[in-house]
């Protein structure tokens, strides 16, 4: 018994002004940009004829579908730098952090920047990258290089740096949240057993927190795909990626180019999700919501 | 023989740590340089440029960004971002209540709500941001700080103040409900006098939550703001004229008053969950 009664009709309508919101703000709006795509003609008019020529002429642009392969790899390797170094940093934090007050400060310390605007976070590193930034001055000062390296601002090595700061985190919580779950008792059975730390770790540990692992490398990859403001404050105009094309069509008001790309980017994040999904069911983590 | 594959598991298990530790000290570095960095320059002279060396400390960019000219005046902006903030966060509140209390009576094609909630999460906001912008063309609605950019934002601190509430209900104990209904009173009395005050801290997580996910919020906001900018986007346009330290003033005030908000509302939180549990002791 509770203030709800089960599948009664109050509980139904309780949920309808949410869902009604979710639908007609998200899902729709994603449905329409799928319509909006396979328009023909130029004027923007609801009675435009439906072809595919907006897909032929973006799949036969060599520039774009270098893009498309760009922006795969960088999204790639964002995930790699974070998946490893985020399990290190979540290791550590539940495994490691005896002392509870420490644990505490450091979480403190990790999850206090996520509250803050990813945008400023994004522009503090401008500074640090720069010609004159204070990584080749630093380099400098040592000795390291003469002249100043100019590979970091505008061009992709800065805009990885500043994602995997950026992200580390989203692949590192969710790993956080599985290695708290596993009962102490599993691991201790298994060093009863006289199993090598690094078995225990690759048997016992890391099978668990799969799901924490794959969930954090979903966040990682949809984050990082879709993230065209970083690459734009880093990147300048120099560089872009593939949400950057959506931004740069819709600036010049060719709609159907851009809505193109929102599909392209919109299937590739559909094939991530549904091949992380495979690997883990999503619903076991929801079960005990 | 026996005793020292142990001490070598023993000294093993302590570098792993010393190297996890490195690791993670070295991370927290590469997190926090570029905030504090972000902070100290926006203290730099006058002539100061956008990095090091900052050329004396004055105030000069902070009273900059206080009488600026209409071009870059971020008080407007900033007005707008707080209200649109509280907007979004009072009405994340109030829904994600109620979703969540609908979720607990287990209604019909729960599950596909409970889906649909987390596609809110998934869906990047260059994508609901673009494809909203389109439906109101479509429809011909004016974009408007106000009207548009708050319908799509509530679509995206909505799920998140759900899964708070969702949480939150999980870890309440239903028998004190149990109780209250057992001795007569209704179950919207209940739920006023009961559930609620019990879970108030959680509802007041999810408001702070969706307030802080309004008030960053770019992609969204880009293409569905009219010529009224928010915060973030006029930000960003000052960034696309000029790169000054005025940008790191702002950077930092707002930054500040994230971490302040923060703080008070866990201190707060806290405080409460001290209070209750004592009470329940």
């Amino acid at each position: 018994m509770s203030t709800i009664r089960v599948r009664s009709a109050a509980s139904y309508w309780l949920a309808v002004p949410a869902a009604a919101w979710m639908l007609g703000v998200v899902v729709v709006p994603i449905v329409l940009l799928v319509w909006v795509s396979l328009w023909g003609g130029r004027a923007f008019s609801t009675a435009s004829p439906l072809t595919i020529d907006n897909y032929i002429r973006f799949f036969s642009n060599q520039t774009y579908l270098k893009l498309v392969g760009t922006t795969l790899v960088h999204t790639a390797t964002l995930m790699a730098v974070t998946g490893v170094l985020g399990y290190c940093i979540a290791y550590f934090l539940t495994m490691k952090v005896k002392s509870p007050l420490w644990r505490t400060v450091l979480f403190l310390a990790f999850i206090v920047p996520f509250w803050t605007s990813t945008l400023i976070r994004a522009i503090a590193w401008v500074p640090f990258l720069g010609v004159n930034g204070v990584i080749n001055q630093t380099l400098m000062f040592v000795g390291a290089t003469q002249s100043p390296i100019e590979a970091f601002l505008y061009s992709r090595t800065g805009i990885t740096m500043a994602q995997v700061s950026l992200y580390t985190m989203m692949a590192a919580g969710p790993v956080v949240y599985m290695l708290n779950s596993i009962a102490p008792q599993l691991r201790e059975a298994a060093m009863t057993l006289k199993a090598p730390p690094l078995t225990v770790f690759w048997r016992i540990v890391f099978p668990l927190t799969l799901p924490g692992v794959v969930i954090g490398q979903v966040l990682v990859f949809l984050n990082v795909m879709s993230d065209f403001a970083t690459v734009a404050t880093i990147g300048g105009n120099k560089h872009a990626l593939l949400s950057n094309l959506v931004l740069l069509f819709y600036e010049g008001s060719q709609i159907r180019a851009a809505s193109v790309v929102a599909v392209l980017l919109m299937v590739c994040m559909l094939i991530g999700v549904v091949v992380a999904l495979r690997v883990v069911d999503i619903r076991r983590l929801g079960a005990d919501r | 023989m026996t005793r020292w594959p142990r001490i070598g598991w023993k000294t093993r298990l302590s570098l792993t740590s010393w190297i996890l530790g490195t690791v993670t000290v070295i991370f927290l570095t590469y997190q926090w340089l570029p905030i504090f960095t972000l902070g100290l320059l926006s203290f730099s002279g006058p002539t100061g440029g956008t990095t090091f060396p900052m050329n004396g400390t004055s105030f000069h960019w902070y009273q900059e960004v206080w009488r600026a000219t209409v071009m870059n005046d971020f008080k407007p902006p900033l007005m707008r971002s707080t209200l649109l903030a509280a907007a979004c966060s009072l009405t994340t509140i109030v829904l994600s209540v109620m979703a969540a209390q609908a979720m607990r009576g287990q209604f019909r094609g729960n599950s596909w709500f409970f889906y649909l909630m987390l596609l809110g999460i998934m869906a990047p906001g260059i994508l609901v941001g673009f494809g909203f912008a389109i439906m109101m063309r479509i429809l011909g609605v004016e974009l408007s700080w106000d009207t548009t950019t708050f319908l799509v934002q509530v679509s995206w601190t909505l799920p998140f103040g759900f899964l708070t509430m969702l949480a939150v209900f999980n870890r309440f104990d239903t028998r004190v409900e149990e109780a209250a209904l057992t001795l007569g009173a209704s179950r919207l009395k209940t739920f006023r006098r009961i559930t609620l005050p019990l879970v108030l801290p959680g509802v007041i997580g999810a408001g702070l939550f969706g307030f802080s996910l309004s008030y960053d919020e770019y992609a969204r906001s880009m293409f569905t703001t009219g010529p009224d900018t928010t915060l973030p986007l006029a930000v960003m346009a000052q960034l696309d004229r000029q790169l000054t330290p005025e940008i790191y003033a702002i950077g930092t005030t707002t930054t500040l008053f994230s971490l302040i908000a923060v703080t008070l509302c866990t201190a707060g939180l806290w405080a409460m969950r001290r209070s209750t549990s004592l009470r329940r002791s």
